[in-house]
């Protein structure tokens, strides 16, 4: 009784459960759906359209590669020739002659070959321009002269009378201050020629060589005097110290440095001395760049064994391009060997230097005081062990 | 603040101060690393200065080409790449051509047949680079036919400029020529220039002869022959090519022998009753003396340049090693103490080295090693290398090297000191045991 009172809520229930079953599973059981191929449409009009058939039907042209023809290939190697071998007579004799002596060659100093008229030596390099110049020089392009504008009135046009206006208030006369020359900064050149043209000349051309930077502002020149800004009765305590402070860092800056100056005797064309003169010291990496470059030409291949055994010191001066000066070249000193070794040691620096110096060594300019006299000391412990 | 940029100013300053001390006087640069390369340089050919000496002029230049690049130190810059030439031995050289084709060393040379007949020879260096010539011209005057000698003096004097020690190329080897299967060998003394020209054989083929040495001046060869059944030393004159046999005692067989630096005396080993000992004879009066006395086998002495020390090998220790005594006997030092056995000592002309066969691992080697025995260093490794003599210079050693098989042949080879450059010596057939001569006179 009790079940058939509910068969309608089984059936009910049943029919649910299936409904949800297959929404929520039914998806799965179906395939996957095809792709669907999009594609942009346009509206084109009808004469592009006659003008898109009308290409369609062109004939094609023909793009194909002609064939390279390919290369005929030898089938056999070509014969090596075989090394001529000089065959020695066979001087087996019958009875062993004696073997001839050759008699020892008499010997005779010639006298030296007459000195060279022509230039032996490759054409220097021209010189170069002065530093300040050459610093600019690349960057900038000289400006190009104006053209020549028609001038129609060489006289000025004269200025209109300068509008007044009257105060009411009267006030006492100013009395005249005295005229200080006006800084050099504020100065300014007259940026046209006085003479006025009255017609707007334009000029249509644009320069050539228009300059790719612009200058760079000339500095403030230096100010002779300095102006006071402030009362030295305001201030007493810190005027008076100031000069102090300065003299001593002058001092400990003289003392440090001033014994470079005095020993090296190294002065740049500026004059003064010490480090400020000299310029920066080169550093490691500029100093291990001229070792690479010697030590490149260093080649002690043909050196004696007695000359491997001798470290030779070699000093030379250098001009401001990076070249040795050739009749500086010298023989400072040695060790571990006789003076010939030294000398046949010395010949193989010698020539290293002057090999690899072709362009001149590529050495900071700014510290010619630096490298201006060198000394290379060269080593062969290491390429003896070789 | 100023006070604290002013404390700071002047510790930088004194932090400074050794930098700016490091910076007086010149600046100062060390050298280790360089470059081994044969040294680039060009030999045009000699000039002509008459008719009858263009040939030799050119031939000349070749040889003088040939002994230094054969060195190994030296490279020839091909002809085809000379900028200028050299027309005229007076005439100055311009340095600025040979410098843009690498040529460090430039050598320019004339040739000339005077009216006697005499060949006139004469040349320069120049070290390109510098500018500057090395030495002075030299000009050697000989006969037609010592061409190829004068040749060889010029590169000498070339050599010696340019390396600064002395040259090797006006030498002769005295060497061992074989012929035959390796069972029927026939083998006779031959002499050569150093690069194998001009063969001659000093001796026919009846006999076996071994070890031939030159006597310090070149004139004489000691070397063993098997001429009357036994080894016995000779000594032969090299411009009669007569010969004669040293004193010897009936049942003894006597073998390894060499000068002294001093060309009157022998020293050489002698075996009887089964033992070989060191002895030194007085080649003038025959009189013998006995260096050692010892159980074992002590074989191959070799004069110190200065006639006070003797290299010898022996067996004393149980395995063949190098031993050093006085010149007149007494104690010996072992001065070998590797792994392999060691053998052939020869002293360097200079001195300062031992030359010397070892064999280890079954392979033979040459090397050489200081007088105390340090630094030994092997210089070539083969199936079969021994013999080692030195070159007037003490720069060059050639050896004998002999290949594998019943058809291995002898033959010559040298090797710088470095244990670079090794070549053969071009000998007709086989060739072993040379002996170099100092440099002729």
């Amino acid at each position: 009784m009790l079940h058939k009172e509910h068969i309608g809520y089984y059936i009910s229930g049943a029919g649910h459960i299936g409904l949800i079953g297959w929404m929520v599973f039914g998806g799965w059981l179906s395939p996957a759906p095809e792709p669907v191929e999009v594609s942009e449409v346009s509206v084109i009009s009808g004469a592009e359209y006659a003008a898109l058939v009308a290409e369609a039907a062109a004939p094609k042209a023909v793009s194909e590669a002609p064939q390279t023809p390919s290369p005929a290939t030898a089938e056999t190697a070509p014969e090596v020739p075989r090394e001529d071998v000089t065959e020695v007579p066979n001087a087996v004799p019958e009875q062993i002659p004696a073997p001839e002596q050759d008699t020892a060659p008499d010997v005779t100093q010639i006298a030296p070959p007459p000195a060279a008229d022509a230039q032996s030596e490759a054409p220097d390099a021209p010189a170069s321009p002065p530093v300040d110049i050459a610093v600019l020089a690349p960057d900038i392009s000289p400006r190009p002269a104006p053209r020549p504008v028609p001038r129609i009135a060489p006289e000025p046009v004269a200025r209109p009378a300068p509008e007044t206006e009257i105060d009411d208030a009267v006030r006492d006369a100013a009395e005249p201050q005295e005229q200080t020359e006006a800084p050099a900064e504020d100065r300014q050149e007259a940026t046209a020629p006085e003479e006025a043209a009255v017609e707007i000349a334009v000029e249509n051309e644009k320069p050539q060589a228009a300059p790719l930077t612009s200058l760079r502002p000339k500095p403030r020149p230096q100010r002779t005097a300095e102006t006071p800004v402030e009362s030295s009765v305001d201030k007493p305590a810190e005027t008076a110290a100031k000069p102090v402070v300065r003299d001593a860092v002058r001092d400990a800056l003289a003392e440090a440095m001033g014994a470079a100056g005095a020993e090296g005797g190294a002065t740049s064309d500026t004059g003064g001395s010490g480090l400020a003169a000299n310029g920066p010291p080169l550093t490691a990496g500029e100093r291990n760049d001229l070792r690479v470059a010697v030590s490149s030409c260093w080649n002690v291949g043909a050196l004696s064994s007695d000359a491997m055994r001798t470290t030779v010191t070699v000093a030379m001066s250098m001009s401001e391009d990076g070249k040795p000066v050739m009749n500086s070249i010298r023989l400072a000193g040695f060790e571990g060997g006789t003076s010939a070794s030294a000398n046949q040691a010395f010949d193989v620096a010698r020539r290293a230097i002057i090999r690899c110096t072709k362009s001149g060594y590529n050495l900071p300019r700014d510290k010619y005081a630096q490298w201006r006299d060198i000394e290379m000391t060269f080593n062969p412990e290491k390429m003896r062990q070789r | 603040m100023s006070r604290l940029i002013a404390i700071w100013l002047m510790a930088a300053a004194v932090f400074m101060a050794p930098v700016a001390h490091a910076q007086t006087g010149p600046l100062k640069i060390e050298i280790t690393d360089g470059v081994i390369e044969p040294l680039p340089y060009a030999v045009p050919d000699f000039v002509p200065e008459s008719g009858a000496a263009s040939s030799m002029a050119k031939e000349i230049a070749r040889v003088v080409a040939a002994d230094l690049s054969g060195t190994g130190l030296f490279r020839e810059v091909p002809k085809e790449a000379f900028i200028s030439q050299i027309t005229s031995f007076a005439s100055p050289v311009e340095f600025s051509d040979w410098k843009a084709i690498n040529a460090q060393a430039l050598i320019t040379g004339a040739v000339d047949v005077a009216s006697g007949g005499k060949l006139v020879v004469k040349f320069r260096v120049y070290d390109v680079f510098a500018g500057q010539e090395l030495g002075g011209g030299l000009q050697f005057v000989g006969t037609q036919d010592g061409w190829r000698r004068m040749a060889h003096k010029v590169a000498d004097e070339v050599y010696s400029r340019i390396t600064g020690e002395g040259g090797y190329f006006d030498s002769r080897v005295v060497f061992v020529a074989e012929s035959g299967p390796k069972n029927e060998r026939k083998k006779r003394l031959a002499i050569m220039d150093y690069d194998g020209a001009n063969v001659q054989y000093l001796t026919d083929s009846r006999s076996i002869v071994l070890a031939p040495r030159f006597s310090p001046t070149g004139d004489r060869v000691l070397y063993t022959s098997y001429e009357s059944g036994f080894p016995r030393i000779y000594v032969l004159d090299v411009a009669s090519v007569g010969k004669r046999v040293l004193e010897s005692q009936e049942g003894t067989m006597s073998f390894a022998p060499r000068f002294a630096p001093d060309g009157r005396t022998v020293v050489y080993s002698l075996t009887q009753g089964g033992n070989s000992d060191i002895y030194t004879m007085d080649i003038a009066s025959g009189a013998s003396r006995r260096l050692t006395s010892a159980p074992s086998i002590e074989t191959a002495p070799s004069y110190s340049p200065d006639g006070r020390s003797i290299v010898f090998e022996s067996d004393r220790s149980g395995n063949q090693q190098l031993y050093i005594m006085p010149a007149t006997g007494g104690e010996a030092k072992r001065i070998s103490f590797g792994q392999g056995r060691y053998g052939t000592p020869v002293w360097s002309p200079r001195g300062d080295l031992i030359a010397f066969t070892k064999q280890s691992k079954g392979r033979f080697h040459i090397g050489v090693m200081r007088t105390d025995g340090s630094e030994e260093r092997l210089l070539t490794a083969s199936f079969l290398d021994e013999g080692p003599t030195w070159a007037p210079n003490g720069r060059v050693i050639m050896f004998t090297r002999e290949t594998q098989g019943a058809g291995g042949q002898a033959s010559l080879y040298s090797v710088d000191i470095t244990g670079r450059n090794v070549k053969r010596v071009r000998t007709e057939g086989g060739a072993s045991d040379p002996a170099w001569s100092p440099l002729q006179k």
